[in-house]
């Protein structure tokens, strides 16, 4: 309980402060790269209220579709100068050594997961399945969600169809060449 | 596993950064910057839905929370044609230069 605790604290001082630099960077290409760090914190937060479909999702298409819509835009109509951005040879060393250490730590993570059978975490082994059946029909996961979105919100997971086409006709009309238009 | 915090823990997370995220549509001028603090709004109450869920015990909040997104995803997109579609013929996208309709 009081690794949730400390893991709560740490995600929400790093949701805060990327929420803030959000709108504190003078570079909208930083305000991009910190909504993007708030998004993860937002999808570690889903994860602790048990959402591991929404989490999945909130990475898949905010910090994956959204996020790379954005940074596109962003880095093609940036009025602001590029000086301020650093280059591969600006970079600090302090960089450097902190993409290396992170790298060595991620993959420390991934071996001890693959090698060291750390995925079976002790409570899933001492729970078994029946203890696990009755969780999923307490707190709910991806099956209860489907469940959810097919049999009670059908009509609402319906119209959501209609809003993804009316935007999708939308932007291939704002994103028309006008000079297409004059050929015609 | 259970909440590891009290429900209000979260919502005041949310609070926060939703109030962030309003301080950012109304002190910028940059609409790429407005877009993305509405998407921090956005995440924001996502984030109170999912609270609400997980203490209520309900599925409810996570289909808003799904919808949400679909419509954000919507909206950028469209957003995001208009912005560009605008520094096409202008050249600036600065919002405070941006009165032609102004009634």
């Amino acid at each position: 309980m009081l690794a949730g605790q400390i893991a709560f604290y740490v995600l929400a001082a790093a949701a805060i402060g990327s929420g803030i630099g959000v709108i504190a960077f003078r570079n909208a290409v930083y305000s991009a790269l910190s909504l993007i760090v708030n998004l993860f914190c937002l999808a570690l937060f889903f994860l602790m209220l048990n959402a591991i479909f929404l989490a999945t999702v909130q990475v898949l298409v905010y910090a994956g579709a959204i996020m790379v819509l954005f940074l596109f835009v962003v880095t093609m109509l940036s009025p602001e100068n590029d000086e301020s951005l650093p280059t591969p040879d600006r970079l600090g060393l302090w960089q450097r050594g902190a993409a290396v250490g992170l790298g060595i730590i991620l993959a420390g993570a991934i071996g001890y997961i693959v090698v060291g059978q750390a995925a079976l975490h002790p409570d899933a082994v001492a729970t078994g399945a029946q203890d696990l059946a009755s969780q999923i029909s307490r707190n709910g996961n991806t099956e209860a969600f489907g469940q959810a979105l097919f049999h009670g919100f059908l009509f609402p997971f319906e119209v959501t169809s209609v809003i993804l086409v009316a935007a999708i006709v939308g932007a291939v009309v704002l994103g028309r060449r006008t000079s297409s238009r004059e050929g015609e | 596993m259970p909440m590891p915090m009290p429900p209000n823990a979260f919502l005041l997370v949310s609070a926060i950064l939703f109030t962030i995220g309003v301080v950012g549509v109304l002190s910028r001028r940059n609409p790429l910057v407005i877009f993305m603090s509405i998407e921090l709004m956005l995440n924001a109450v996502n984030l109170s839905f999912m609270t609400f869920s997980s203490a209520l015990h309900s599925v409810d909040g996570w289909i808003f929370v799904f919808l949400v997104l679909t419509v954000a995803a919507a909206e950028v997109v469209i957003g995001l044609a208009i912005i560009v579609s605008i520094f096409r013929s202008r050249q600036e996208i600065d919002v405070d230069d941006l009165n032609s309709m102004k009634g």
